[in-house]
């Protein structure tokens, strides 16, 4: 079957925060101290609908989830491209650093490296996917099984189903 | 949840054209996961979860995936060395690993000669599943005085466990409970003991009522249907609290505690004296949540009580322990499928009978420093440790004239730092084994350089209680590294402990497997083993107590002179205990809540963890903070009578704005002078280790409560 519109969703309100997932990155992608193509945010201690609420925020590049890829427009150097499966792929070589793309970006997911003024950002290891394998972060090591890796349809259902078992049908 | 996915194994092998994968068990933290080791020219690569681990299914943390960072860390040692100037300078020269176990083993033996092998204290921190085998060398050498974590972690779960109920309680996740109670442990990140963070995480994902207990809001108390924000220190008085409410109800098991508890009778009338009005001003929590959290517990199907270290390292420490057992008791979950099982192990000789307790001789036993003050804890062959530096220092009741330190650092990690360093340093002679030189080893007369789990076969877990054995497989070796178990299989043979040890610990190994009729090589063929699985067997059985039943009145704490039943005691340093402190040092500090990638004081040199986490880092409520003109990333000064230490600012909400959170076992491996900053951010240079704050019969230090002041850092 062809794959279409790959990305990588999270299931925020699952996340506990193990930061697993940006060592697993680490160790794929080899990315620089400073440098990391998928991040954890915390969010809160702060009132959220009326309580006190703490969620992580895990950050990566949406892929096939952003609408219209404006990083892809704003590269003066077509360094920036998307696949016919969804994956945006930053091609670090050809990057000349101009650093157009930063501010473009929906979720603040692009990175400039200090040590040689590159950006970089998660290409949702294509060159795994390509070879059948899961991307690094979503291949089971999150201990919340919160990173979901796929067509977007079949993950948002099955972030649903989850939400149903999690209140045990309860509303 | 997603489903289990799996990266096939072979695919990544021809992908990545990796010569060889190992399948083994991590041992970055106090627990173990399966995990598979990927190799290509003779080095780890990559190291990816184990599908098949009964434990963590797959899953794993950043320790465990940055363990090739520790392996191949350009300041690591990898040869022994002997030090050549002043203690604490850094001076080092290699030596061969001959020399280095000579000079041990002369030392050992010229001080058991003239000062009696008590004089030769063997210590161990967190262990690397090599606690048995430090034992065993201690008990075979003649001294009692292994000084470890034992008093202040795991340490009290287990004997506490098992002069209560038999064994220690584990929660069973593999059916589902009902409602998990997590009180003072972050398991989804925590270092943790039997089960991993993923067994809660996929029970709550299924569904599971949550009571969290803890003065700082992490993501599970913000998931929780009920998180109780209790006083630091309470803990015992919320338990006795919601015991109270529970029998008061009529909510917990009647048939249970008629059959299966001793002392009912009393222990209700202990508890009655715990009233929720009363509760409610200790704890600084609403009586109405307090019921809610009780009823809940108490009517789930089953339910099981997530416990861990926190509530270990307070003056009630076997308190807290024996409460939440009679929690689990007195609702019938103890034992029972969904709720908390008595695991048993497989049949292989456990931890015990290889730390050759027995080969002790009374009189030498009777020697253990501090086991006449701290019972609990001298019965379980455990330390407190002041009791080990007052001998160093005063040699009284007899002289400590050497240490031998394995994977241990107790300047940063025990109770009232500046003591420890100053004993540490008038040490006649200190030997050290660790993966680097720390700020503990810098004071050492010689470091062996230690192997870590990639570097050894063993047979995983076998002092644990959730009932599995799990083989770890020897994927590298580093330089001239050695496991602590081929070390000290090494050093007892040449200090007149041949008849006991073995050719090399591969010996040993077929030891602890041959009530299985196995040996390891037969055992590295295999997945693991799992003990029996059974429930509810104190109905055949009865619990494994001087009664045979679960010891609500405890007759051994009795004999051993405590108090039988269970008591609230406020923390020797408190606003109520201390009021006088109140003006110096308004806040209630608590220390040492868990980040995912260190290890206590570990992995601070790996740039994976560290670029997660650069500074240490306090937690201060926006209120307090505003009032002191504190702003989010200022140093600040952190202090109590015992002295003071830098950390960050962190504004954090979910604290109350009279608690203050620090971060334990910092130090700066990058820093070369000043011992690697041992003692800017140590929060233990600020910690209590006086007898009176420690817990009577366990010995443990409060290191997680004590009051202090804090106040913007001022410029030089």
């Amino acid at each position: 079957m062809e794959m279409k519109n790959l990305a990588l969703i999270i299931d925020h309100y699952a996340c506990f925060g193990c930061l697993a997932c940006e060592v697993a990155c680490k160790q794929e992608n080899g990315s620089d101290y400073g440098v990391k193509l998928i991040e954890m945010r915390e969010d809160g201690p702060r009132m959220m609908n009326g309580k006190l609420d703490f969620t992580y925020i895990v950050n990566a590049c949406l892929h096939a989830e952003c609408e219209g890829t404006p990083c892809v427009d704003s590269c003066p150097d077509d360094t920036i491209t998307v696949r016919p499966d969804g994956i945006v792929v930053m091609n670090e070589k050809t990057c000349t650093g101009c650093e157009a793309c930063i501010p473009e970006c929906p979720t603040d997911a692009i990175r400039i490296n200090d040590n040689d003024m590159v950006t970089e950002k998660c290409n949702l290891c294509y060159h795994r996917v390509d070879k059948g394998l899961m991307p690094a972060c979503a291949d089971n090591v999150c201990l919340s099984h919160c990173i979901y890796f796929g067509e977007v349809d079949d993950i948002k259902k099955q972030i649903a189903a989850v939400e149903v078992k999690r209140t045990r049908g309860a509303a | 949840m997603v489903e289990f996915v799996y990266s096939n194994a072979e695919k990544e092998v021809e992908a990545y054209g990796y010569d060889e994968v190992i399948k083994s068990h991590c041992r970055m933290c106090h627990g173990g996961c399966g995990v598979l080791i990927y190799k290509k020219e003779g080095k780890v690569d990559k190291i990816g979860g184990d599908p098949e681990c009964p434990i963590a299914h797959g899953t794993l943390c950043p320790k465990g995936i940055a363990s090739t960072q520790i392996a191949y860390h350009p300041d690591r040692l990898t040869h022994p060395v002997k030090r050549v100037g002043p203690k604490g300078s850094g001076q080092w020269e290699r030596i061969s690993w001959d020399e280095a176990l000579d000079t041990i083993a002369e030392k050992i033996n010229g001080y058991k000669a003239d000062f009696g092998a008590e004089s030769i204290v063997m210590g161990y921190g967190t262990g690397r599943d090599n606690e048995a085998v430090i034992y065993r060398f201690a008990n075979l050498l003649g001294t009692p005085n292994v000084l470890t974590a034992g008093h202040l972690c795991y340490g009290p779960r287990i004997s506490t466990s098992i002069i209560t109920c038999g064994s220690n309680p584990v929660v069973d996740y593999e059916n589902d409970p009902d409602c998990i109670m997590v009180w003072g442990n972050n398991l989804v990140i925590a270092n943790s003991d039997e089960y991993k963070g993923e067994s809660l995480a996929v029970c709550l994902e299924k569904g599971a009522k949550l009571i969290v207990v803890d003065p700082r809001m992490t993501r599970l108390a913000a998931r929780a249907d009920e998180w109780l924000q209790l006083r630091p220190g309470t803990d015992t008085a919320l338990a006795l609290g919601m015991l109270n409410y529970i029998i008061e109800e009529e909510l917990h098991d009647k048939e249970f505690v008629e059959k299966y508890v001793h002392g009912w009778d009393e222990f209700v009338a202990r508890c009655k004296e715990y009233p929720l009005e009363k509760v409610a001003d200790i704890t600084w929590l609403p009586v109405e949540q307090i019921k809610a959290a009780a009823r809940m517990f108490a009517e789930a199907d089953t339910a099981g009580i997530q416990w861990g270290v926190a509530i270990e390292q307070q003056v009630n420490c076997a308190d807290n322990n024996r409460t939440l057992m009679a929690l689990m008791a007195i609702t019938g979950n103890l034992d029972r499928k969904g709720g908390q099982v008595l695991f048993e192990t497989a049949k292989n000789r456990n931890a015990s009978q290889f730390g050759a307790h027995k080969m002790l001789t009374k009189e030498q036993k009777d020697k253990r420093l501090g086991a006449d003050r701290f019972r609990l804890a001298g019965h379980f062959a455990i330390q407190n440790p002041k009791c080990v530096w007052d001998a160093i220092l005063t040699e009284e009741p007899y002289p400590v004239k050497m240490a031998f330190f394995i994977s241990s650092n107790p300047v940063l990690t025990r109770a009232n730092a500046n003591e420890v360093y100053k004993a540490l340093e008038a040490l006649d002679f200190m030997a050290v084994a660790d993966f680097f030189i720390t700020p503990t080893a810098e004071l050492a007369d010689i470091v062996l350089p230690a192997a870590t789990w990639l570097e050894m076969d063993h047979v995983a877990d076998f002092w644990k209680r959730h009932g599995y054995i799990l083989p770890r497989r020897k994927a590298i070796q580093v330089g001239e590294c050695r496991s602590d178990h081929e070390m000290l299989n090494d050093l007892g043979k040449r200090v007149g402990q041949e008849e006991h040890w073995w050719d090399d610990f591969e010996g040993a190994l077929d030891y602890i497997l041959e009530p299985l009729e196995i040996t390891f090589q037969d055992f590295k063929k295999m997945k693991f083993i799992r003990g029996e699985v059974n429930y509810e067997k104190y109905k055949e059985k009865g619990f494994s107590t001087p009664t045979g039943k679960v010891e609500l009145y405890s007759t051994k704490l009795e004999e051993w002179g405590y108090d039988p039943l269970p008591k609230y005691v406020e923390p020797h340093e408190s606003p109520i205990s201390k009021p006088e402190m109140n003006d110096d040092y308004p806040f209630i500090l608590v220390t040492g809540a868990r980040s995912p990638g260190f290890f206590h004081t570990e992995n601070r040199q790996l740039p994976w963890l560290r670029e997660q986490h650069p500074e240490p880092f306090i937690e201060i409520h926006p209120d307090t903070a505003s009032k002191l003109g504190i702003h989010n990333g200022d140093w600040v000064t952190i202090e109590s009578p015992r002295g003071k230490v830098r950390q960050k600012a962190k504004i954090f909400e979910g604290i109350h704005p009279q608690v203050v959170g620090a971060q334990h076992a910092w130090w700066y491996p990058e820093k070369k002078k000043g011992n690697h900053g041992w003692a800017d951010s140590n929060i233990n240079i600020l910690t209590d280790n006086s007898f009176e704050s420690c817990d009577p019969a366990m010995g443990s230090t409060s290191v997680r409560t004590l009051l202090c002041n804090i106040y913007k850092e001022k410029t030089a």
